[in-house]
């Protein structure tokens, strides 16, 4: 029991922080007219948080600090460390990783919800409001799954792994960065509770400002993400940049950290953008200010901001998922990634013009047509960087001796799911097309296929990939499969039956429809709960394999890189032996290239001198 | 060279299985018409691509697989920069069509009546959760949510379209014209439509005008209506409607 006392006591430093924060807002909204419930609401959550905060031991580990005190840190053994502030990056991925499951169960459960009501076309299940509160908070959790359980999840626990460093560059930071999404959720859970939010996870003002006070908890939510990303990506890049092993040059830089390089990039500076905007929508409801709402503000404001995040925040999800799949492809196919080169500038271009597309978004906004020619050009241009990813993977694939493992499949997934979703953006890129298609159900079917075919699905071959090094045992082969083969049927019939009705005149967003797209949409609901039903053999396995599962050894897929060259799970700071890197990491075939070499001469600094002298 | 005839094979069927398929009806406006051809060019464009994957794909899954458990290393072919340049190449043309056309052809489309007097200006605005019309110049204004949108065949009718001053956005959309533009309260907005053929709402469920940007509790019933009807037709009911 003990165990959880970090977590009671966040709760009651939550507590307390909540009544301060409302305190002072009444005494200040109390002395100057009337008790406002919303300010009170904002005062609170902030002091909550740092309550929050402080109570699951960052007090311990490092506010003390701040006072010239002594701090610790990163209590040894059991799985007690799990549930408190820890700096080690490995528990911080599986902290990450676990909670981020848990948030995607959740949401997948909404949508079995939102599929429910939507096989038939009148209003059965859920009452309009509830309907558009559910299908808003299936998106912003499962948005929250994309970016953070391969940033927060996978980058965390693989990427010092992967570069031969002890830990990430800001422990500590890490630390918070991940603290800090559990009020998200909690703040998501709640909303329904003060009138849900009808906005969907775009938030649109006026409507965001004029919502319930749902809404509010949600610009909150979102906002203390926003915050979480923008520390992990700068996180990931000094990690990057700072933290390499020795002769971890650029050239020999794994694909994976690559990816999750690009992705910081945008993660650290394009979610500034939306945090702002954010602001100003809590600012517009608690002090009355006006930024978006006319007569005063101006609505096309914001969607501009929200999309200059949000358009390259895609690119946060599935640049490491390309990553991912690409390093799978390579260690599974024992042949060096194709066009390694390629690869790495294609990542530089995507990041670039993921900046520079976002008012794609907007060309049924209102905003003025000339804008629409340079977005629509600049937009079809990524299709090329993308294709070079295609290239690299069919590249490595040809002429390989395949082991088809459950990671592979799943990465070899990606590439079908990819090819559709890919392809169905130029339909939504194309200025003619979209005025017919946005807002439908072939956009839903677009990104459903980008982000859950192309990002959750290498989550998964990630997933099975590290399995054996996080928990140190293997997961069942034969469960695996099962997964991968009713995951990859149903996923691709729920969703290619959704572009139909999008095609022909469904809009998205509604708990009512013209009772016309029936029977496609009936089709899409059973899919979809035989997809809701694929998760459950995952679930087991992951489970039980976790507990009961075979030891794992050291490497068990053969791989070069260097995570697979320390024990698993890996000690605290990872290597026994600092790593020498003399090649790069893709060395099949080619005896030549040996990618590191472990001194035993350099020990690594935390272990202590050897008990026997020598 | 298997894989290549497979590939082939495998485009030309899709090709015309696609093709076969009458996935749209008849549009029924000159943008309608414009943007269902371009959507269609688009999959066949796309078909070729999407063959090539999963024919590359099935062909390694047969073809290029380790013969039991051991760890065999296959031949290291790092790169191959022709073949990339090469790929770069073709995705870089097939990028600049696409751009051209339907893209820069669909906006000069879309803006071809710009310039031209329409036959009729419909003023849109957009309230929650109802749409209300005014046909300008003619005294004729709707507002109740069960009056149907009567619209003249083979016009040039332009909607001017926004929000109420303290409501939220909208979007202004007739399925069967293709066509949509937000209703965004503060600005104006717009779009033309050339309309080809008369129909009604009771015939085709396209025939409404959909709001398509979430706007609260009843966005999914904020629809009205429409018929498209001969000129003559028209005339003689908004006369009626303006007595």
């Amino acid at each position: 029991m003990a165990a959880f006392f970090p977590l009671v006591r966040g709760l009651v430093y939550a507590a307390v922080g909540f009544a301060i924060g409302a305190g002072i807002s009444l005494g200040i909204t109390g002395l100057t007219g009337e008790p406002a419930k919303e300010p009170l609401i904002v005062l609170g959550y902030v002091f909550a948080v740092i309550g929050w905060l402080m109570g699951v031991g960052m007090w311990k580990a490092w506010g003390r600090e701040w006072f010239g005190k002594s701090t610790s840190n990163n209590p040894s053994g059991g799985w007690e460390r799990y549930l408190r502030f820890n700096t080690d990056h490995k528990v911080i991925g599986i902290q990450y990783l676990t909670s981020l499951a848990v948030v995607f169960l959740l949401a997948g459960l909404l949508a079995m919800v939102i599929r429910a009501e939507l096989a038939d076309s009148g209003q059965n299940l859920l009452t309009k409001t509830d309907y558009n509160t559910t299908m808003s908070l299936h998106g912003i959790m499962m948005i929250a799954v994309a970016v953070a359980a391969v940033m927060g999840g996978f980058s965390n626990f693989v990427l010092p792994l992967i570069i031969g460093a002890e830990d990430v560059a800001f422990p500590r930071i890490n630390a918070l960065s991940f603290w800090i999404v559990p009020p998200v959720v909690v703040m998501l859970l709640l909303s329904p509770l003060f009138g849900g939010f009808d906005t969907g996870w775009t938030a649109y003002p006026p409507l965001a400002t004029q919502a319930a006070t749902g809404a509010l908890l949600f610009e909150l939510a979102f906002l203390t993400f926003g915050i979480s990303s923008i520390l992990g990506g700068m996180n990931f890049i000094a990690t990057i940049i700072t933290q390499r092993a020795p002769g971890m040059t650029w050239g020999r830089l794994p694909i994976f950290a690559w990816s999750v390089l690009a992705a910081s990039v945008i993660s650290l500076t394009a979610t500034q953008w939306v945090a702002y905007g954010l602001l100003m929508i809590i600012f517009e409801r608690i002090f009355n200010m006006v930024f978006f709402s006319p007569p005063g503000g101006n609505a096309l404001l914001y969607e501009h901001v929200f999309w200059f995040y949000s358009h390259p925040a895609v690119y946060i999800m599935i640049l490491p998922a390309f990553g991912a799949e690409l390093e799978i492809i390579s260690h599974f196919a024992r042949k060096p990634l194709f066009a390694y080169r390629w690869v790495v500038r294609s990542f530089a271009l995507i990041v670039f013009l993921s900046f520079i597309v976002w008012a794609h978004h907007l060309f049924t906004s209102g905003m003025g047509e000339n804008l629409h020619g340079p977005f629509m050009i600049l937009t079809e241009l990524i299709s090329i960087p993308t294709g070079i990813v295609f290239l690299s993977a069919l590249g490595t694939l040809w002429r390989s001796k395949l082991r088809l493992k459950v990671p592979l499949l799943f990465a070899l997934g990606v590439v079908f799911n990819f090819t559709i979703g890919g392809l169905t953006g130029i339909f939504l890129a194309d200025v003619a097309t979209d005025i017919s298609l946005q807002d439908t159900y072939f956009v839903v079917a677009h990104f459903h296929y980008t982000i859950m075919g192309g990002e959750i699905f290498a989550i998964f071959a990630a997933g099975y990939y590290w399995f054996p090094k996080i928990t140190g045992r293997m997961y069942n082969e034969t469960l695996g499969r099962i997964h991968f083969g009713l995951m990859f049927v149903l996923y691709n019939i729920t969703f290619l039956a959704m572009f139909i009705p999008g095609s022909v005149g469904m809009n998205r967003r509604v708990a009512e429809y013209p009772p016309q797209y029936e029977f496609m949409n009936l089709i899409v609901s059973i899919a979809a709960f035989g997809l809701g039903l694929a998760f459950l053999p995952w679930i087991y396995n992951m489970l039980n394999s976790w507990i009961r599962g075979e030891k794992a050894p050291d490497n068990p897929w053969g791989a070069k890189t260097l995570e697979w060259q320390t024990s698993s799970p890996p000690p605290l700071e990872n290597f026994h032996e600092m790593p020498k890197v003399t090649g790069d990491p893709y060395g099949y075939g080619d005896e030549t290239v040996i990618h590191a070499r472990f001194d035993p001469s350099t020990t690594a600094s935390h272990q202590p001198a050897p008990a026997e002298g020598d | 060279m298997t894989a290549a005839f497979i590939w082939i094979l495998l485009t030309i069927i899709s090709e015309v299985l696609f093709l076969s398929f009458d996935i749209f009806g008849d549009a029924v406006t000159e943008q309608g018409v414009f943007i269902d051809e371009a959507f269609v060019l688009l999959v066949v464009l796309a078909i070729p691509i999407f063959t090539f994957v999963i024919t590359t794909l099935g062909y390694v899954l047969v073809k290029f697989r380790a013969k039991g458990d051991e760890l065999e290393d296959s031949a290291p072919v790092r790169t191959h920069d022709k073949w990339a340049r090469s790929w770069l190449v073709w995705t870089t043309v097939l990028c600049l069509v696409v751009i051209v056309h339907p893209g820069y052809t669909g906006l000069l489309e879309l803006r071809k009546t710009n310039a031209e007097e329409p036959d009729l200006t419909v003023n849109v605005t957009g309230r929650r959760w109802q749409w209300s019309y005014e046909y300008e110049g003619r005294g004729v204004q709707l507002f109740a949510m069960d009056e149907m949108l009567i619209l003249p065949n083979d016009s040039l009718i332009r909607f001017i379209i926004t929000s109420e001053d303290q409501d939220v956005i909208h979007s202004f959309w007739i399925p069967a014209f293709r066509m949509k533009i937000d209703a965004v309260p503060g600005l104006t907005t717009y779009f033309d439509v050339n309309t080809l053929e008369i129909g009604h709402f009771n015939d085709d469920v396209n025939f409404r005008v959909q709001c398509a940007e979430l706007c609260g509790t009843d966005h999914s019933l904020m629809f009205t209506r429409i018929a498209v009807v001969e000129r003559a037709e028209f005339e003689q009911w908004i006369a009626e409607k303006a007595a």
